[in-house]
């Protein structure tokens, strides 16, 4: 029983995250963004991808750099969610992780709450860590809601200790 | 034979709930019939041929439940003296109730519901003495044939009528499948299918009979060929061997004279015409109402009645909406892909204004264009659908509400072949629900407050619908109380929604509206201001979300109209687009009444909202961008404004710029993710650019509920985000440092 995750590994600050390979729908580089009125601004607002009308959020202003700025080499990974897709902004994405089901730990019960939610697990791939995000819970209009000062400050303090225990 | 056997179950299912939801809208419709004419016994014979068929095709299906409780109602009535039962056309309703309940708990893999309380009334009709009075014993219609070749009367009778008519009539024997797992299913699969192609007469065997398992004969009467019948009545897993024989039968009539009349499920109740007298015949057209000796006189009726219906099935296919949407989104795509032709083509031209390949390409594109509206028109037209779909549940509605609350109501129902869109349909069917309701219950009157009043006791409500330019029209009209305007102000002053100032100013249009503000409505005020206000503001928000408006018309003591003005499709709008902030913005170009320039010396501040006079009309403005830097000279600025109509007033937007007209096709946005009411879609260019498509009742709702705190400040910076905003917060600190 020898269960392996496949995964698409990419980065968000220093951090390295995953989304279940499963969930991807391809990667693009960033085209011109509308910003949509009225919302968070994490969300960048929408793409037109061939056709078709795809929101994009940034995982970087959703994990709390308010200030990134859109580069050259940015990346939007479209995931698919509930028949939706969605686009993710990440830093890059390049890798793809086989992670053996028993190096997946659950993760820390500080993050079932706030915006952290989202994190279905913690991978180890050759003594690096890596963040296992659910696609439903990080897209979810509560999880949106959700995102205040306080949220900010225990994604810190989360990412701080998950930077620690690696 | 491919299919395992739980599957075709499935489908099987699927085609049941989908036959079911007829058969429940059939059931209400002949149940109001019979409450106005009680003791009826046609009526009473078709709902317990319609309760027969729910029964047998649940059975088909194994949902058990169902179809031992259509069994007992059907039992019940076929009782001697059921039809004179007072309470019948109640008791059928609750049936309706239970079944639709029970059918939606199959389909949502919930629990079932109660039926006790169903079960009781039943058997109330069960036990019930005949009322003594009951008009004529007569005995009721029995569906008891044998599966011998022996035809009864009724159906001797149907034979002979075929004949008359000219048709051959053949002798169909299709064996069903040993393996098909539900026979009785199959056999009505069979019959369906077959029935397409012409008149099904007799039916054998009957479904209790053992051998109805195995096979089923029919007497058939088609202007088809043998080959024709055989291919139809071929159906993979269900249907083994067929065999056709025409019949050459001769003297059936002989026998017909003074045969006892029974009826046969499967030939329309029509055939049986009651004998001697059927008192109350008002609603079934077709019966002879006089007394009329059994003979073989055809009755017109049930041919005229049952073949049309046929034709149209035949010719109507039931085609899921998700493959139509394919269908139109693709249609979108195309016109996407149009423009974008169009503008390499400007581009081309620019480039090369002498190439004589240009008129080659204009003409092209011209032709695929005129191609491409047509295919537009005909994509929407089949996602067209009349509104009796959704008119033909009132009665109904209105029948209960009005019991509940003791009203005498009629419902009237005009222009129900009005087509509309379907999701159109959909999204106003809950409020155009809650309108009818509080129509019956808030708009009417009771019968004495009428007489008092010098009107007809039976109120009246009117549902209408019509085509009026790009738009439909709904209308729900009652002629009760009316809205007692003043009423309304006073309350919305009371609740604090309203100054007295501003109530004091309002038009009466604009004091109506007010009921549908969130929060107008608590239970208090229903007796207060008749009630108009239960769930109002959603109904409005349900229309703001699809582009609709309502409006409405009362004369106090005559009467209330809602009407509701809906746009034709959803999907496809001629819009303007404008910049803001260096973003494009469109808005549906029927709301844009004018295009004016001016100059920001023109504008006045009054009250603390910024206004524009325009020729004789004081226009409230709503910058749409940021407000005008306090350093650059007001005079000189100069303005586009566009002036648009929300409801019944008109307010003017402020943009940086115009970029034009164009047909857009409206993608929606994932609205799971932006909660922003702002905006109800998004729409691609030419060029791939993103444009969004603003929801202009929620902008200007904005400007109403903004409480403008300082000078010229309330109404700005609605388009504006989050990095605009901070963008602007420290040009405002840096202009202060």
């Amino acid at each position: 029983m020898n269960r392996e995750l496949h995964i698409v590994g990419f980065q968000v600050g220093r951090e390295t995250y995953g989304v279940p390979i499963t969930s991807l729908h391809e990667i693009v580089r960033v085209p011109e963004i509308t910003a949509v009125p009225d919302a968070p601004d994490y969300l960048e607002g929408v793409i037109n991808l061939r056709g078709k009308i795809v929101s994009v959020m940034d995982l970087r202003k959703r994990f709390g750099d308010k200030k990134a700025a859109i580069t050259k080499t940015n990346r939007i990974l479209v995931v698919e969610h509930s028949a939706k897709l969605a686009g993710l902004i990440v830093d890059s994405a390049s890798e793809v992780l086989k992670i053996a089901a028993e190096n997946v730990e659950p993760p820390p019960a500080a993050f079932q709450e706030g915006g952290l939610n989202c994190v279905t697990g913690l991978g180890k791939v050759d003594g690096r860590l890596i963040v296992l995000l659910d696609m439903t819970k990080l897209l979810a209009p509560a999880s949106l809601k959700q995102q205040n000062g306080k949220a900010e400050n225990k994604n810190d303090k989360a990412e701080a200790r998950a930077a620690a225990g690696r | 034979m491919t299919n395992p056997p739980d599957e075709r179950g499935a489908e099987l299912r699927e085609l049941f709930f989908e036959t079911s939801q007829e058969l429940l809208q059939a059931l209400n419709e002949e149940t109001l019939k019979l409450e106005k004419n009680p003791g009826d016994e046609e009526i009473v014979r078709s709902i317990r041929r319609t309760v027969h068929t729910l029964k047998g095709d649940s059975a088909a299906c194994g949902l058990r439940e169902l179809s031992e409780l259509a069994h007992q109602f059907e039992d019940a009535l076929s009782l001697e003296g059921t039809a004179a039962h007072a309470a019948l056309a109640e008791i059928a309703f609750a049936a309706a109730d239970v079944f639709g309940a029970i059918i939606a708990a199959y389909q949502g893999r919930t629990g079932l519901p109660s039926t006790e309380a169903l079960r009781q009334r039943i058997s109330e009709l069960t036990t019930a003495p005949p009322i003594p009075h009951a008009r004529r014993k007569k005995k009721p219609a029995q569906s008891t044939p044998d599966s011998g070749k022996d035809w009864t009367p009724a159906e001797k009778q149907a034979i002979a009528e075929a004949q008359a008519a000219g048709a051959p009539l053949y002798e169909v024997v299709v064996k069903i499948d040993p393996h098909c797992t539900m026979p009785i299913a199959a056999r009505q699969m069979i019959q369906h299918a077959i029935s397409a192609l012409g008149q099904v007469l007799v039916v054998r065997p009957d479904t209790k009979s053992p051998s109805a398992s195995k096979q089923v004969e029919f007497v058939f009467a088609s202007e088809n060929g043998k080959e024709e019948i055989a291919v139809k009545c071929h159906i993979p897993t269900i249907s083994g061997d067929v065999s056709i024989n025409p019949i050459q039968t001769a003297p059936l009539q002989a026998s017909i004279a003074g045969g006892e009349m029974i009826a046969s499920p499967t030939i329309g109740g029509q055939h049986s015409a009651a004998p001697a007298a059927n008192p109350v015949s008002a609603s079934s057209p077709g019966t002879p109402a006089a007394p009329q000796p059994p003979s073989n006189e055809t009755p017109p009726a049930p041919a005229s009645e049952t073949a049309p219906a046929h034709v149209a099935a035949e010719n109507i296919l039931r085609v899921e909406a998700g493959r139509i949407d394919n269908v139109l989104n693709l249609v979108g795509e195309l016109i996407i892909g149009k423009s974008m032709l169009q503008q390499a083509l400007n581009e081309l031209a620019g480039r090369y204004p002498k190439e004589p390949l240009r008129g080659k390409f204009a003409d092209a594109m011209a032709f695929q264009s005129r191609v491409l509206n047509d295919l537009q028109r005909s994509v929407m037209k089949i996602r067209m659908v009349p509104v009796e779909q959704l008119f033909r549940r009132f009665p109904r509605i209105v029948r209960d509400v009005a019991r509940q609350c003791g009203r005498e109501v009629d419902l009237e129902l005009f222009g129900q072949e009005t087509d509309l869109d379907k999701g159109i349909l959909d999204i106003i069917a809950e409020p155009l629900t809650h309108l009818v309701r509080n129509a019956v219950s808030h708009g009417i009157e009771t019968a004495e407050e009428r007489r008092a009043k010098g009107k007809a006791p039976r109120g009246k409500i009117r549902l209408n619908a019509y085509h009026q330019g790009n738009q439909v029209l709904v209308e729900v009209s009652d002629d009760g109380r009316g809205i007692d305007v003043q009423m309304i102000r006073n309350r919305a002053i009371e609740l604090g929604m309203v100054t007295a100032e501003e109530a004091a100013h309002f038009t009466e249009a604009e004091t109506l509206n007010l009921i549908f503000r969130p929060g107008f409505s608590t239970a208090k005020q229903i007796t207060e201001v008749s009630g108009r206000g239960v769930g109002m503001d959603v109904v409005q928000s349900v229309l703001q979300r699809m582009k609709a408006t309502i409006h409405t018309e009362t004369h106090l003591g005559r009467g209330t109209t809602f009407r509701l003005k809906l746009p034709l499709t959803l999907a496809i709008i001629k819009a303007l687009m404008f910049w803001v902030e260096q973003r494009l913005y469109a808005i549906p170009l029927n709301a844009v009444s004018q295009i004016a320039r001016g100059f920001e010396s023109e504008v006045h501040q009054v009250d603390n909202y910024e206004v524009l006079q325009l020729r004789n009309q004081v226009l409230p403005l709503l910058r749409l961008g940021s407000p005008l830097a306090a350093h650059i000279d007001r005079k000189s600025q100069k303005l586009f404004v566009l002036v648009i109509t929300v409801g019944e007033r008109k307010y003017g937007l402020i943009v940086d710029a115009l970029e034009g007209e164009e047909e857009l096709v409206i993608k929606a946005l994932d609205d799971q993710t932006f909660s922003t009411d702002l905006v109800n879609g998004a729409s691609i260019l030419g060029d791939g650019k993103v444009v969004l498509i603003l929801n202009l009742p929620a902008v200007v709702e904005h400007i109403s509920h903004a409480r403008p705190e300082a000078v010229g400040r309330a109404n700005y910076g609605l388009l504006l985000n989050a990095a605009d905003r901070a963008r602007l917060a420290l040009g405002a600190a840096g202009g202060r440092a």
